[in-house]
């Protein structure tokens, strides 16, 4: 397959990159880890007469901790943020879900803030930065903003980014003690999947353990977007873990997916799937939590 | 389409390239540079036939524009042996039969050694793991994990 005719440029700053999107407009596209852009590129589903390539640019691809946050630079990449020592233990959670993307050679390339834009509804990505409140960070040429993940991915491919902005970087509040994270991804094979359904859940019990005290859960590829199940949530807030309450969040979670039947499953069997996996990733997730309130004490 | 000037080491020689910016690393790999161990498979980065290690790291030639292999180091197929002398990965994958057709073994090959670079031992579940972007139609995958599990022991027939 040949690529269509485009030009190339390569900004070295994030000031330099708004400069060009000021000028190109739509006209012009971000190119980062390339493993979107390049196939889509190919199948002439995009076709702009500019590539902007931001991979050097090296303010982005920084993972910072901070007193009440950890930051992501947009150009971290999956194998980044599944090797990185600080998300391993703090965001398990995104480090695993980033270390099942794609392939090996996939997640060496692949990007977080590509991940985001291309906004795909099965996206690895989304739902773990959904249940640990991630914010989303733009810049243009004027300044910056910002805004949580669930409301930045509006659709299929689909996010409020303008063409004159650029996903700079993604912040993660710090996480309290007692809290587990675990993220499902449920396919047909281990390697090169795009899932038939994900399921991320965020635990955090209270400190000793008896009681949830929050718990998050988000969904993937049952839906245009990835989503959260706030009914489900609410039946989690204040109960005991165990299976009375994992069986009824299992079923509020099925009844909030919205899956499609395609080549990958039909709707009713993924629907089942939600109410299966979202049980299973709540027992995982209150074994995490437990094991850091255990390890906390110690 | 306004050509770009890039440099880039490729299998520890310098080049000094004029190439188009809709030109992928495997094109400018294959075309320009004769090196045509690196293979044209699916071309959207499912198949791992194009395969190389960008700084090390393996990567799909298919899904890098040459323009942003500028400044990188690139070890492909031809880079890995030392002159006739085979790398342990290549050796092992003759000895233990783990070639058939080929075409996915220059991928397989730059894939197990990335891994071998980084990790002596790896077990048998981190050789999977690793391969497991390379797409082998013909051997089954077992005689490539034995292949790469021989070349971490150092059971090659080349005595190395």
């Amino acid at each position: 397959m040949l690529l269509p005719k485009f030009d190339f440029l390569r900004p070295t700053s994030i000031a330099e990159t708004c400069e060009i999107l000021d000028e190109y407009g739509e006209s012009a596209s971000l190119l980062a880890g390339g493993t979107d852009v390049l196939v889509n590129l190919k199948r002439n589903l995009i076709a702009p007469t500019h590539l902007v390539g931001i991979d050097r640019i090296t303010e982005l691809d920084e993972v910072r901790t901070t007193k009440g946050e950890i930051q992501i630079g947009s150009l971290a990449t999956a194998t980044a943020l599944a090797e990185n020592r600080t998300l391993k233990r703090r965001l398990t959670i995104l480090a695993r879900a980033a270390g099942g993307l794609g392939s090996p050679m996939i997640r060496n390339r692949a990007t977080v803030g590509g991940n985001l834009v291309t906004a795909r509804p099965a996206a690895d990505l989304i739902p773990p930065l959904m249940v640990l409140d991630a914010t989303v960070h733009l810049a243009d040429s004027t300044g910056t903003r910002e805004m949580p993940v669930d409301r930045f991915v509006t659709g299929p491919g689909e996010t409020r980014i303008k063409t004159n902005e650029v996903l700079t970087h993604v912040s993660v509040p710090r996480c309290e003690p007692g809290t587990g994270g675990v993220y499902i991804k449920f396919g047909a094979r281990h390697s090169c999947e795009i899932s038939i359904v994900s399921v991320a859940a965020f635990v955090t019990l209270t400190p000793a353990g008896r009681r949830i005290k929050e718990a998050k859960i988000a969904l993937g590829a049952v839906a245009p977007k990835p989503i959260r199940c706030p009914r489900a949530e609410e039946l989690l807030a204040g109960a005991a873990p165990g299976k009375k309450a994992f069986t009824k969040a299992g079923q509020a979670a099925a009844r909030a997916s919205k899956p499609i039947t395609d080549h990958r499953g039909s709707a009713r069997y993924r629907r089942q799937m939600v109410d299966v996996l979202t049980r299973r990733a709540l027992v995982a997730a209150c074994q995490a939590a437990r094991e850091d309130l255990a390890g906390r004490a110690r | 389409m306004k050509k770009l000037q890039i440099f880039i080491r490729v299998n520890g020689e310098d080049h000094e390239l004029l190439v188009a910016p809709n030109r992928t690393l495997t094109d400018v790999l294959r075309e320009e540079l004769d090196l045509t161990g690196t293979k044209h498979g699916c071309d959207e980065g499912e198949c791992g036939s194009c395969t190389v290690l960008l700084d090390g790291d393996p990567v799909n030639s298919c899904l890098v524009l040459a323009a942003q292999a500028d400044g990188r180091d690139i070890t492909t197929i031809e880079g890995v042996a030392n002159g006739s002398d085979l790398h342990p990965v290549q050796r092992a994958f003759v000895d233990q039969g783990a070639v058939q057709c080929g075409f996915c073994t220059p991928g397989m090959v730059l894939t197990a050694k990335a891994l071998l670079d980084k990790k002596k031992r790896p077990t048998e579940h981190e050789i999977r793991a690793a391969v497991s972007g390379n797409l082998c139609r013909c051997t089954g995958y077992q005689k490539i994990v034995d292949a790469v599990q021989a070349a971490s022991r150092g059971k090659t027939g080349a005595g190395r």
